[in-house]
């Protein structure tokens, strides 16, 4: 574990007095290796921006520690912990140009004059701010600004990159550009990053791991397939997939034969017995009442299968999304090409067993992925 | 009601903010506005509301010009980026607002809030004040508003906008909808291609005050007006390749890393011409071998998008390529490469001027009457 770069023990944040004010922050213990990129997501108001602001000084630590290269950092000042930020507010210095807003990161360093010349040419070309270099903060866009502070961050020698939706002013088109340009920028250089957002997408392509918050507490920690493949509960399952994972109740049955599940609007799935393990049967027998999620992109339509009455259809140019009432609820269904379905029309659909997610209906917790108990 | 703009002009001092801008909305119909800010969606909406008067041009709803007709007479709904709600009223008196004072009966105006809150995911907090509430659910409220007096015309400004993934795709699903049961005619303002193209029957793209295109959302995506258009549809983006059509006894071709592109002979008229090969990250496929179009590239990341996973990949000569497949197909390793490229969905664009070079054989262009 000697190459754990960021460790977080036990956090708690309390804003108000400690057990007594707001929650923000539930016993979130998290370890990041060197040269992992993390995301925290999560909606607004689920802790992760106060998390983001506990490792980088800006908010106490009300309970547990944070340590940063195995040293322990969170009664340091901001200035001591070797990190660098790009955070909504931090401004870039009015009084000077862009150009030596970023270069300045570097200046106190052992770098030649010619060579912060040119890492500020090769970042400013990469978030593409070259153009306004030897402007002023104040003449130029949000958005340029934001670039111009990420550029800032990323120049720096540090030990760990803070990034608070370090791309939340640029328009939707520059985003998926730069996604993959940053990502790149930090792997080459072997960087560890911690950025905060609430958009999954850039979740999705910018980190390693992701960590799912919710209501102060760490719901998942895993990599963008895992949480996708095996995600830990209902909250991760149909927050991050986008569209949104399908979930019906549904009532096991279990024979030696077969496997059931009776959906409402007198919906059954029916499969053969070993298609499941024999442990998740085994759990189903004792279960009963369960919740399934499958994801839109493996809901199949079939000749035969459980019908569906189509409700909408939307050609988003590469994709179809199709909405159906199904089971007494909704599904959605992509299809990776344009579809002639229109509204009202008869369709039987399949769920394949390996696609199937199974979830405790109480605790939300999840049983089982693809047929097989987690586990 | 039908709504029929023609050759709008807006200056705000020297700041030409809408240049002759023509739109024809049929009844029932959505139209909508797509673009980047500062293109002028939003001063079109303020025009048609009555709320700012134009230099120049004419505005028709179901063909009677409204010039000097009151905001109030002209039967709009709005639901604005900053079309503040009454303070001193809860959410659900917010949305009431129309049908109170369309002296509809207190049960009618019950079952009318409730639906609509329902719709919009914002019944748990009618009984909360605007400043209790949160942008998203603002927002929300003030469209709620707008759709319960079943206006004949509404102009909706990026109403989604603040609204989280999961919410934002059901509203996506279930307004178009809405907005077609109550054969209301809309214009619909967004910046999200998707919302885009799920909304509007037609859409237009609209850049420095000037309309680039108008057409049905499958239109827009095939056959971008320009570069810009191209850029603004899709995720990921569109990749742009610099290439010189040339032509020999086999066809019309381009090379790319010195491998052969076999493009339609319909393009013959662009040989010799410097053009921009804009090409969808879904038309780049990897193949196993190498053969005469199989061009080499190093694979240098993957992420997963969506329902899709994406690789960036890098030419010899360090061009980004994109290329996109369904999640939980097969892809490549990172490292070397090769890829095709599917000339069938190729994009050709003029170098210099950005603008799309048809095939000849195309016949009707974007522009609907």
């Amino acid at each position: 574990m000697s190459d754990v770069m960021l460790d977080l023990d036990a956090v708690d944040k309390f804003y108000g007095r400690i057990d007594e004010g707001v929650h923000a922050v539930r016993r979130v213990s998290m370890k990041v290796m060197r040269g992992e990129i993390i995301a925290l997501l999560g909606s607004s108001g689920c802790g992760k921006t106060s998390t983001l602001r506990m490792v980088a000084g800006f908010e106490a630590v009300s309970r547990g520690k944070i340590s940063i290269g195995g040293r322990e950092i969170h009664t340091l000042p901001p200035v001591q912990r070797n990190v660098a930020m790009a955070f909504e507010g931090y401004s870039l210095y009015p009084t000077v140009t862009v150009r030596d807003n970023i270069a300045f990161a570097l200046k106190s360093s052992a770098h030649s004059a010619a060579d912060v010349a040119a890492k500020v040419e090769e970042i400013a070309a990469m978030l593409e701010i070259s153009a306004i270099l030897d402007k002023y903060p104040s003449s130029i866009s949000g958005g340029q600004q934001q670039r111009a502070s990420l550029a800032r961050a990323l120049i720096r020698d540090a030990d760990l990159y803070l990034l608070d939706e370090p791309m939340g002013q640029l328009e939707p088109q520059l985003r998926t550009l730069l996604r993959g340009r940053i990502k790149a920028y930090i792997k080459e250089r072997g960087l560890t990053a911690i950025l905060v957002t609430h958009d999954q997408t850039e979740a999705n392509a910018l980190a390693d791991r992701i960590a799912v918050m919710e209501d102060g507490e760490l719901q998942q920690f895993a990599s963008p397939e895992d949480i996708k493949k095996s995600p830990a509960n209902l909250f991760t399952g149909t927050f991050v997939g986008e569209p949104p994972m399908n979930v019906f109740p549904a009532r096991a049955t279990i024979s030696d034969t077969t496997v059931s599940f009776q959906l409402r609007g007198d919906v059954e799935l029916s499969y053969a017995a070993d298609a499941f393990s024999s442990a998740l049967r085994a759990r189903l027998i004792q279960m009963g009442e369960v919740v399934l999620g499958v994801r839109p992109y493996a809901v199949q339509r079939r000749e035969t299968g459980s019908p569906a009455t189509v409700v909408a259809n939307q050609w988003l140019g590469d994709q179809s999304h199709i909405a159906a009432t199904f089971a007494g609820g909704s599904l959605v269904l992509v299809e990776h090409h344009r579809t002639q379905l229109v509204e009202d029309q008869k369709i039987a659909v399949h769920l394949e067993p390996s696609d199937i997610h199974i979830f405790y209906p109480e605790t939300g917790m999840a049983i089982s992925h693809g047929a097989r108990l987690v586990g | 009601m039908s709504l029929e703009l023609t050759d709008l002009s807006k200056s705000f001092k020297e700041d030409k903010v809408l240049d002759g801008v023509s739109l024809h909305v049929p009844e029932g119909k959505t139209l909508v506005l797509f673009g980047p800010s500062g293109a002028g969606k939003t001063v079109l909406l303020r025009l048609i509301a009555g709320v700012i008067e134009p230099d120049n041009g004419q505005i028709k709803i179901s063909g009677v010009d409204v010039d000097g007709v009151e905001p109030e007479d002209r039967n709009i709904g709005m639901a604005f980026q900053n079309f503040a709600l009454f303070p001193h009223m809860d959410a659900h008196a917010n949305i009431a607002a129309p049908l109170t004072a369309q002296r509809q009966d207190k049960s009618a105006i019950q079952s009318g809030v409730q639906t609509l809150a329902k719709l919009l995911k914002i019944d748990h907090v009618l009984g909360h004040k605007p400043k209790e509430l949160s942008n998203g659910q603002k927002q929300r409220t003030a469209l709620a508003r707008a759709l319960a007096g079943k206006p004949k015309i509404l102009l909706l400004d990026d109403p989604l906008r603040n609204v989280d993934a999961k919410l934002r795709f059901e509203m996506r699903l279930e307004l178009p909808r809405l907005l077609s049961d109550q054969n209301a005619t809309v214009i619909y303002v967004t910046q999200d291609y998707k919302e885009a193209m799920a909304f509007g029957d037609e859409i237009a793209v609209i850049n420095d005050g000037i309309v680039q295109q108008i057409g049905i959302p499958e239109q827009i995506y095939l056959t971008p007006a320009n570069v810009d258009i191209a850029r603004l549809f899709g995720d990921p983006v569109i990749n742009f390749l610099d290439v010189r059509l040339q032509k020999d006894a086999a066809g019309v071709f381009a090379l790319i890393s010195a491998k052969r592109v076999d493009l339609d002979a319909s393009y013959s008229h662009a040989v010799g011409k410097d053009c921009t090969l804009g090409i969808r990250p879904e038309s780049v496929l990897f193949v196993s071998q190498d053969h005469e179009s199989a061009v080499p590239v190093t694979v240098e990341a993957e992420t997963p998008l969506n329902e899709k996973t994406v690789n960036l990949c890098l030419t010899a000569r360090g061009r980004e390529i994109m290329a996109s497949r369904p999640s939980g197909t097969d892809g490549p390793e990172n490292g070397p490469a090769f890829v095709t490229i599917e000339a069938a969905n190729a994009l050709i664009f003029d170098k210099e001027t950005g603008a799309l070079i048809e095939p000849y054989k195309t016949t009707a262009k974007g522009k609907v009457a």
